[in-house]
């Protein structure tokens, strides 16, 4: 291990923190304003030229916000919760590609933190461990909503896991390996993953469906449904606390886009520079559609999740499976 | 370097998991156990074996500490709990036998000094191909055994879940639930 | 806005009645039911139309303080009191109407008869933190002297926050000038007020 090599991944570290917690703040514009033109309105306008300087005030009151601890929470659990969502959500990113890599003064940079060999399944486990940050916070907050939204959370997440990882499995034994990297090399030789293959498609919906319930966005937005259950396991957060789960669900939002256009949709194909800008327009529709379906789409009720989870996705995903293997052994 | 992280996470796994028995609050216990299993994740991945780390990862702290959740989601976590000893003679014959098997855990490599592994990591396969080879060759009954009793399980589950599950209270008549209740109690009786 | 089409307040009823299905009753007909709406794209119907109010961007927002919609004529804020056109003097004659019809008891009001035998108003003010303005003083007051002006935006330190008389009452200059409107709002006779007169549906 040498220095050259430290020193380049602590870059890559806090470029990506710095990158992705921004962009979690230019998400929270963008979902508004497109959310306001798609209801006919205007969205933030007021603070800077065309609410852009909103994020910063945002950020300011967040940060300066008074941090409240109720009385009658369990104290120490209620306070890592946020700390779990947000840096579940960033260590995630470790294995994901974000770009074809590149010279710069004459030195090459992997736009990834580890390429380690089951970078996939490296990425469902650290999003599997993000349940706690919605779970504990839920159950430690003492308020009965909060424990409602912990206990759907746990139930959404469980379940749609199955999904995901039944969905992820045909493009692994199409592609044999669990690393973004082969991902990107295969489909860049034979095809986006999404379209070369019928069962590439049918998996790719299915994960795309799934990926609404792990991110907890509108058709599937249970967790922290404000009609129901007021902010679930955010109702008792404030300040910076809050601003913390803020913060995870719209990275959680970005490294998913990011995961499902590496997986299915070619990732930076070639890795040219046009390949590299094509990577960041899926990711950029991907994202655009959360909060596309979040102005069109109403939200299921919390058993019509589960049915669709048990009783049509996961037989669809299992049948795929299924199909991909004998369709590879003949 | 290797000797450093696997005491540094050996530690952190011992004080997890004694905290999760120590701990009067069931949230603390439920928290700190689920930062065990992490912790434990970290020795396959110290020996190489980062597909059975994720795996450990998703199954047991994804998946199976959620479940403890969600049935600890029926008391009030918020609360200690008190516990009472009441039996001095159970505590003392407890803690006899753990000490036992931590000696008998310590000088286990005294007695197995001349054991090798019989399916030695093959060189130049990847971790998650070898994990098949190896679960589909020679290990290919005990795991379709396995597979075939979690299918009992589930479907055994299933059926006591369901059994009233066509019976909607919000649908019946107060005579018919007073019906369902009465026929319950005569069935105990009869029992 | 004219007045006529303002006050033309008879809104046509057009109902339309909106299909129901049939609740599904077996599992067969729930199936078929989840298929049709499933299958026949109204998720990508309504993902169409706001994707098409987007592109269209026919915003209706009204940035408020620059922007202000225009009020109808028979809106009912700040009270103002007229004056005479041919004199410039004060239409209010100290009746005391509106002191009595006031329901919320808002209004007060101190007349005395003055050296050439007239009533006059020596103190009127309207606690405004009271008033509901439910327009009966304008409409009751006989001389059309206090109306409702189009003045929305108050804002005051306290909620009690009275007016007085010379508040608003309109300033001599502007009267003199003729700038003062006369007031077609509420409490004014409405110009097509004979068409409108209906008879009165009871039945004793």
């Amino acid at each position: 291990m040498d220095t050259a090599f430290i020193i380049e991944t602590l870059v890559k570290i806090v470029v990506v923190l710095l990158v992705f917690s921004a962009l979690a703040g230019f998400g929270t514009y963008f979902e508004r304003k497109v959310l306001a033109f798609m209801q006919r309105r205007l969205g933030p306008m007021h603070v800077g030229p065309y609410g852009l300087l909103q994020i910063a005030a945002d950020g300011i009151k967040l940060f300066t916000k008074e941090d409240i601890v109720p009385s009658g929470v369990v104290g120490p659990i209620f306070k890592i919760a946020p700390v779990i969502t947000a840096a579940t959500a960033f260590m995630a990113a470790a294995a994901i590609p974000f770009l074809p890599e590149f010279t710069i003064f004459g030195y090459t940079v992997h736009p990834i933190i580890a390429d380690v060999n089951i970078g996939i399944l490296y990425i469902l486990g650290v999003m599997a461990i993000g349940l706690y940050g919605p779970l504990l916070g839920g159950m430690a907050s003492n308020n009965k909503w909060s424990l409602i939204s912990a206990a759907r959370g746990a139930a959404i997440f469980i379940s749609y896991e199955v999904v995901t990882g039944l969905a992820l499995l045909v493009p692994l034994m199409i592609i044999g390996s669990l690393s973004l990297l082969d991902f990107n090399e295969y489909q860049a030789a034979n095809g986006w993953m999404a379209f070369a293959h019928p069962m590439g498609f049918i998996s790719f919906i299915l994960f795309w469906i799934a990926a609404f319930a792990e991110t907890g966005r509108t058709p599937f937005h249970l967790v922290a449904n404000d009609h129901e259950v007021i902010d679930g396991f955010g109702t008792e957060y404030s300040g910076m606390r809050w601003g913390l789960f803020f913060i995870g669900e719209y990275a959680n939002m970005f490294f998913i886009s990011f995961v499902m256009a590496i997986v299915f949709l070619g990732g930076f194909g070639d890795g040219t520079v046009m390949g590299a800008l094509g990577l960041l327009l899926k990711v950029a529709f991907f994202f655009f559609f959360f909060l596309w379906t979040r102005a069109a789409w109403p939200d299921v009720r919390p058993d019509q999740l589960m049915w669709l989870c048990w009783k049509v996705l996961m037989p669809l995903a299992v049948i795929n499976v299924v199909v991909t293997g004998i369709v590879m052994m003949f | 370097m290797e000797a450093i992280a696997f005491y540094l996470f050996a530690v952190l796994t011992v004080a997890m998991f004694s905290y999760t028995v120590m701990s009067s609050q069931a949230l603390y216990a439920l928290s700190s156990m689920a930062a065990g299993m992490i912790m434990i994740s970290a020795f396959f991945f110290l020996l190489n074996a980062d597909f059975l780390g994720v795996v450990q990862i998703i199954v047991y702290t994804g998946a199976v500490m959620a479940l403890y959740a969600f049935g600890m989601m029926f008391f009030d976590t918020t609360r200690a709990v008190k516990e009472h000893n009441t039996s001095k003679v159970i505590v003392l014959t407890l803690s006899v036998l753990a000490t036992l098997l931590v000696i008998t855990i310590f000088t286990m490599p005294i007695a197995a000094e001349n054991i090798s592994a019989a399916f030695p990591e093959p060189a130049g396969v990847e971790n998650p191909k070898a994990v098949g080879i190896v679960l589909f060759t020679k290990y290919l009954v005990p795991f379709e055994v396995a597979a075939v009793m979690l299918l009992v399980a589930m479907i055994a589950g299933i059926v006591m879940a369901g059994k009233k599950m066509d019976r909607s209270l919000t649908k019946m008549k107060e005579e018919e639930i007073a019906m369902m209740h009465q026929e319950e109690t005569q069935k105990k009786v009869t029992l | 806005m004219s007045l006529e089409q303002f006050t033309d307040r008879n809104v046509q009823q057009h109902y339309f009645k909106v299909d129901i299905e049939e609740y599904p009753q077996t599992g067969w007909d729930r199936f078929k039911q989840v298929v049709k709406r499933g299958l026949n794209g109204e998720l990508f119907v309504g993902l169409w139309v706001v994707m098409r109010e987007m592109i269209k961007f026919d915003i209706h927002t009204v940035q408020y303080p620059k922007e202000k919609l225009p009020i109808g004529p028979r809106y009912r804020a700040v009270h103002e009191m007229q004056r005479l056109f041919e004199s410039g003097t004060e239409r209010c004659i100290g009746c005391g109407l509106c002191e009595k019809i006031c329901i919320s008891d808002c209004i007060r009001m101190d007349t005395r008869i003055d050296e050439n035998s007239r009533k006059e108003v020596t103190e009127y003010t309207i606690n405004l933190g009271r008033c509901i303005f439910c327009g009966y003083c304008a409409e009751v007051c006989p001389e059309l002297a206090i109306v409702h002006g189009p003045r929305y935006e108050n804002t005051s330190e306290q909620r009690e926050h009275f007016i007085l008389f010379e508040d608003m009452l309109t300033p001599i200059d502007m009267a003199i000038k003729g700038e003062q409107k006369e007031y077609p709002g509420f409490g004014a006779v409405t110009p097509n007020e004979d068409a409108r007169v209906k008879k009165t549906p009871l039945a004793y």
